[in-house]
């Protein structure tokens, strides 16, 4: 008997240029069709989130950090990016199940389309609130031109993370509800109201392990301390993000055969 | 060469007796598994040794009762499922037309629908941009063109979606009972589309109930029951062999009825 896998012509990402674009356009036309409030909605939530933290933190619990609601808002907006791009493209596919069964396209486009729009609504969320930040205290320095570096890194680990999230919840549905939960710690995990420094040393090497702490930081530098970050402080975020482009990207074409059949 | 090779396919699924979807179950049901208990599933072969090709320019109509794995068949062509065994080799582009509107959102536009739809199907942005007020028109729905899709009855959204999947270039059209939109008229437009395609020397693979419909366009058909090929070849006598089947089979069910009754 002759016994031999169908080859798959697998489609490179400039083949499918097309689809990409139309497809990003589609799921950002929907986003904010609803109202031109749509934007200002994304803008008012981390705005209120940075209000409400600087009341407890700073006025009632006198955390003494400078800049508190610049400090807050250089790591809110990653956090909403990292938080937001990740659950939306978690069902991806299980929530495409005729653009799965029902043509060929490469599957990744669909998560990659969603981490798309996700990241252009970063974009215009942080440049809608620059001239506040301005307003808060912040001064712009030329370092800014390396702040483009640290938001195509983090694009890369949530793009990562949202393939092995969306392959996985198309077997566990419930996966969906597992990283809402690891993302409510994260966000305790992350550098957000606090200052890394206040860490115990013996911890901080576990601690700097999570992706996002290393964004803030870095983005912190560039923003609020006007300082460069090293060489060094763009290395480490970026080899975690291609490591977990490769463990999500395996994950992704491990169960990728099966889509059809389980969505 | 043909433009199909398909070669002794093979085509199993898994139907698990309890379905495990949630990370919860799994955990769940490891922990019960100390206890002895097993998961079982059933084998399902959907396909067994499936061989046939199909020549450049021809037209194959594949015919079966409900569950005959037609879809699956017509699927693994498509490319979006992968055989268990067997080998195909598809050597053109294909245009698949298993379901109409994919993608289609109801908020958005006709015309913007339009464009996420053909581009989904594979139509190049220059074309689309060219001919989109033709594809609107073909629809008959150039004054909703600006309006949000849900305004649209859900013939109107069939009608514009296979207007839009007509314009494909693609060599190959596989085709699952999408031809049965919109009223008669349309219903003759299309048929007068895929004519066309047939005499571009296009090579069309229908899937289809409609026994006129596979007569009037495939040179060959296929006939498959529970996953085998039961016949193939010329149309009229896969058809006759298919119709003697039915029959028969409802002749035998209605004897055994008549038996247990008795």
């Amino acid at each position: 008997m002759v016994y031999m896998l169908t080859k798959l012509r697998e489609g490179s990402m400039f083949e499918h240029r097309d689809v990409i674009w139309i497809l990003v356009k589609k799921d950002f036309k929907i986003r904010y069709r609803h109202s031109a409030l749509g934007f200002i909605w994304s803008l008012l939530n981390p705005l209120s989130t940075m209000t409400i933290l600087t009341v407890v933190f700073s006025l009632l619990l006198k955390s003494g950090i400078q800049n508190f609601p610049i400090f807050l808002l250089t790591a809110l907006l990653p956090w909403r990016f990292f938080s937001i791009g990740t659950m939306q493209a978690t069902g991806s596919i299980a929530a495409n199940p005729s653009l799965v069964k029902k043509i060929y396209l490469p599957r990744y486009v669909l998560v990659l389309t969603n981490n798309l729009a996700s990241f252009i609504s970063f974009l215009m969320e942080f440049t809608a609130l620059l001239p506040i930040m301005m307003a808060l205290g912040m001064t712009l320095t030329p370092h800014i031109i390396l702040l483009p570096a640290v938001m195509i890194i983090e694009f890369l680990m949530v793009l990562g993370i949202s393939l092995g999230l969306a392959a996985l919840s198309v077997f566990y549905r419930d996966f969906y509800q597992i990283w809402e939960i690891v993302l409510q710690l994260g966000f305790f995990l992350s550098p957000i109201f606090y200052d890394p420094n206040i860490i115990p040393e013996r911890y901080r090497f576990y601690y700097s392990l999570n992706p996002v702490t290393r964004i803030i930081e870095s983005t912190r530098e560039i923003l609020l301390y006007n300082a460069l970050p090293t060489a060094f402080d763009l290395a480490t975020p970026l080899l975690i993000a291609v490591l977990l482009l490769a463990v999500g990207y395996t994950i992704f074409r491990r169960l990728e055969p099966r889509f059809a059949e389980e969505t | 060469m043909n433009i199909i090779e398909v070669e002794d396919l093979w085509k199993k699924f898994k139907i698990p007796h309890e379905r495990k979807n949630t990370v919860l179950d799994t955990i769940a049901s490891t922990l019960s598994l100390f206890g002895g208990r097993r998961s079982t599933f059933e084998e399902f072969w959907a396909l067994k040794n499936v061989t046939f090709d199909v020549a450049k320019g021809g037209s194959i109509g594949i015919i079966g009762e409900n569950g005959s794995g037609k879809t699956t068949l017509l699927r693994i062509i498509a490319r979006v499922m992968r055989p268990d065994q067997g080998r195909i080799s598809v050597n053109g582009r294909i245009a698949p037309m298993l379901e109409l509107g994919l993608g289609f959102h109801p908020e958005l536009t006709v015309k913007e629908n339009v464009v996420v739809f053909g581009t989904i199907m594979g139509l190049k942005r220059e074309k689309l941009r060219k001919q989109i007020e033709s594809i609107v028109e073909f629809a008959e729905l150039k004054r909703f063109e600006d309006a949000p899709l849900n305004t649209l009855s859900s013939g109107m959204q069939m009608r514009l979606a296979f207007s839009v999947a007509v314009e494909t270039d693609a060599e190959i059209i596989l085709v699952d009972e999408a031809l049965a939109v919109g009223d008669m008229e349309f219903q003759r437009k299309c048929l007068d589309r895929f004519k066309e395609f047939k005499k571009q020397g296009r090579t069309i693979v229908l899937v289809s109930h409609d026994m006129n419909l596979v007569t009037e366009f495939c040179d060959n058909a296929l006939f498959l029951s529970r996953g085998e090929i039961v016949a193939s070849g010329n149309t009229r006598e896969v058809i006759k062999e298919y119709i003697r089947r039915v029959e028969s089979q409802s002749v035998s069910l209605l004897t055994s009825d008549q038996a247990t009754i008795a």
